[in-house]
């Protein structure tokens, strides 16, 4: 296998170098920085920005209110998704909330809660509607597909509940909470950039990409993107690496 | 003799038109261990979810049941599949053993099925004997009155099927109680079983009622009065 792996590894490297091959390619067609900037370009304006002061503020504010938007996000989408699996009543009466929340276009979220909450809130608000429906219903559906047969088993030899939910339910549900979490997280920065770029916080990425834009600084604004992808990117390896180590440990 | 565990007077149980029970009536003696056989689909494991409350009956009145602790042995082993051997059955047993007996209760039901050695180990690295017999630890170990098995044996092959009625046989010789066993083998219940009641199809009435004399440390396979006995059962259980 590790003869794959390597030609795995090399087909992606493949791929990337093709990717920066068309955009350099494209790039040059155009003949114009403001409309379409090379790759070269782009990189020597993200060292630009990681040098300069800012860069650091700006990438934490987002980090630090995309991961509390999406901790926040998670509990309550667990937390809900739970009562649903528990309670076919609950479930029944929160479908119609969740296809509603669902159903709404995320910037008609944006615009209403730039009416109603001050920059700050309004990322955390739009974020949390966008993906607590997600989670709740992976965990929903995870509770679904527990055995029936187990929960009978735990039910005839009168477990109490707190055991029955810390031991059956969390771990039977792992791989729904998992693959929740990874949409979740992916989805949670795409939104919070949105966000951003809408209520203008003091601190944001994308309150500098739209302040880029404004000034028809395009290679920041690639830049800026750059920066995006990369955190998205950490993200979804992190999780790959945690799932892949604390699940599935009894096969 | 042996004091009344529980009775059944009168029961009846439908599903809608569909008629299960129409008046069952029997009396199970505490620590006898008695078989239920009968066609596939006569009610046998409604009796058990009745037994059990899972299921409510329609008319009749079961005594004796109240606030009694029951244990299950079900036709598949139910395991957990992120829990050790031993973490399963201290998943059912923590809230019933103090905390300091605990560990010592599960490793002495895991030696006595002889699978103390898999104590760490996943359910999934297991064979399906060994399942099996996990389940029958947890089982046993559950501090019951009364014990419901619903086809232990179904899914096991012959050899493996015997070896564990004998270890089951000389557990519960050890500390008897209360055994109900469905099954629709009449040999399993004659290895097992001081009584035997035979169901008709549905709606199931008993057809017939045998009592087993031979000790049971006597009875293998082969023994010639558990083949006639056999033969008789089937005879029942196979005619209109």
């Amino acid at each position: 296998m590790p003869g794959s792996i390597y030609r795995n590894k090399l087909t992606t490297f493949g791929s990337l170098l093709t990717l920066l091959l068309v955009w350099h390619g494209a790039a040059a067609l155009v003949g114009r920085e403001i409309i379409l900037p090379s790759p070269a370009l782009t990189i020597r304006r993200l060292v630009q920005l990681i040098i300069s002061g800012g860069f650091w503020s700006h990438l934490a504010a987002t980090l630090s209110r995309g991961l509390v938007g999406f901790g926040l996000s998670y509990l309550a989408g667990l937390i809900c998704g739970l009562l649903s699996g528990l309670f076919r009543s609950f479930k029944h009466f929160f479908h119609l909330w969740l296809t509603v929340i669902r159903s709404t276009p995320s910037m008609a979220l944006i615009l209403l809660a730039l009416i109603w909450f001050p920059a700050e809130t309004v990322t955390l608000f739009v974020t949390f509607l966008v993906v607590f429906p997600l989670i709740t219903q992976n965990v929903t559906e995870g509770m679904g597909q527990v055995d029936p047969e187990l929960k009978e088993m735990a039910r005839l030899y009168q477990v109490p509940f707190p055991t029955v939910l810390r031991r059956m339910y969390l771990p039977a549900i792992l791989p729904y909470l998992a693959t929740g979490a990874a949409a979740g997280l992916g989805l949670t920065w795409k939104v919070m950039i949105a966000a951003e770029v809408l209520a203008y916080p003091k601190f944001g990425i994308g309150a500098r990409m739209d302040t880029a834009r404004t000034y028809l600084e395009t290679p920041e604004v690639f830049a800026w993107t750059i920066v995006v992808i990369a955190i998205s990117f950490f993200f979804d390896r992190l999780l790959q690496q945690l799932i892949r180590k604390k699940l599935l440990y009894w096969e | 003799m042996n004091e009344t565990e529980f009775t059944l007077e009168g029961i009846a149980k439908s599903y809608g038109d569909l008629l299960v029970f129409s008046g069952l009536s029997l009396e199970v003696k505490a620590n006898r261990i008695v078989a239920f056989l009968g066609p596939s689909g006569c009610g046998k494991t409604t009796l058990f979810a009745l037994i059990s409350g899972l299921k409510t009956h329609d008319q009749g009145r079961i005594t004796g049941l109240e606030g009694k602790p029951l244990s299950y042995l079900f036709q598949e082993p139910r395991l957990l599949d992120w829990l050790t051997v031993a973490e399963n059955l201290s998943f059912v047993l923590q809230n019933k053993i103090p905390p300091v007996q605990l560990t010592e209760r599960i490793d002495y039901y895991l030696a006595q099925m002889e699978i103390l050695p898999y104590r760490d180990t996943y359910p999934r690295k297991l064979s399906g004997g060994q399942r099996q017999r996990v389940a029958m630890a947890r089982a046993l170990a559950y501090p019951s009155r009364l014990l419901l098995m619903d086809e232990p044996f179904k899914s096991l092959d012959l050899s493996l099927k015997w070896a564990l009625i004998t270890r089951f046989r000389q557990i519960w010789a050890a500390a008897p109680r209360t055994v109900l066993l469905v099954t629709h083998d009449p040999k399993e219940a004659l290895l097992l079983a001081d009584e035997i009641y035979v169901f008709s199809p549905r709606p199931a009435v008993i057809k017939g009622y045998h009592q087993i004399t031979l000790p049971r440390e006597q009875r293998e396979p082969d023994a010639l009065p558990l083949l006639q006995l056999e033969q008789q059962i089937t005879a029942e259980l196979i005619r209109e």
